[in-house]
């Protein structure tokens, strides 16, 4: 399985990767969502204009986030997270996930271990790559 | 679907083995909506990135959503998607970004769960 991102501009200039998906609205309808791939944070959390949109209501009680920058209030909702295969075709995460609630806090949604553990990882800005790769895909290191 | 189900890592719900689970979509309807959506996502990011810059310098501090590959934005997410359905109320392929007041180098990583309340 390889799931395919690209680096994205961001607002100073600097080029991160990102994977672009979508997640699972208490409407029904998938709602598109950049996820920044961040190999250090631990869970993936939603920003909070994005949360706003999917209208879900919280699964468990707020809790709080720890970064560099303090700590930020969130919720936890239950729902699924939509990533497209080089195949064209998806895979859904269901679980739950993070959500933090004051826009604020994270400019764009993040893409922590919860699910990118279950791949290997390649973030690589010199070779324009980002992505995740699992099950029969695998990745070479090779010397030139 | 083929469900493939995996522990969660780290944090409450890793402890309490609430599963993350994985599966593949295969029904033939549901992926063409998929990509028909994406196709309309990635055109709306597309127009981000070709207009970043004006856009970065200009909205700090908003939140902007790209919608019908045309953005709207609104100093609160509300007002900015409510902009956006409004004019193109059939893009599903919308999404909305918040722009920093201030340039800065970020450091997102470690997020985790500290005090439960």
């Amino acid at each position: 399985m390889q799931i395919n991102g690209e680096w994205l501009l961001f607002d100073d200039g600097m080029l991160r990767p990102v994977i672009r998906g979508e997640i699972l609205a208490s409407n029904g309808a998938w709602q598109p969502a950049e996820f920044l791939v961040d190999t250090g944070a631990d869970r993936t959390v939603f920003s909070a204009p994005t949360l706003l949109k999917l209208g879900l209501q919280p699964s468990m009680p707020q809790v709080r986030l720890g970064g560099l920058g303090g700590l930020a209030n969130s919720v936890v909702v239950a729902t699924q997270v939509r990533l497209t295969r080089e195949t064209a075709s998806a895979v859904v995460f269901r679980g739950l996930f993070a959500a933090v609630t004051a826009v604020e806090a994270l400019d764009v949604s993040v893409l922590g271990r919860d699910i990118t553990g279950l791949f290997a990882v390649i973030v690589d800005q010199s070779g324009n790559v980002v992505c995740l790769l699992g099950q029969r895909h695998r990745y070479l290191i090779a010397q030139t | 679907m083929v469900a493939i189900v995996l522990p969660q890592q780290d944090g409450k719900m890793a402890d309490k083995h609430i599963p993350i689970i994985m599966e593949e979509v295969t029904d033939p309807e549901e992926l063409a909506k998929a990509r028909a959506q994406r196709q309309r996502f990635d055109r709306n990011s597309a127009w981000l990135q070709a207009h970043a810059t004006e856009v970065y310098a200009r909205y700090r501090g908003k939140c902007v959503v790209i919608a019908g590959e045309e953005l709207f934005a609104a100093d609160t997410p509300e007002e900015a998607w409510a902009l956006a359905t409004a004019a193109h109320p059939e893009d599903d392929g919308s999404f909305i970004r918040y722009i920093p007041r201030e340039k800065m180098a970020r450091i997102y990583a470690n997020q985790r769960r500290v005090v439960a309340v």
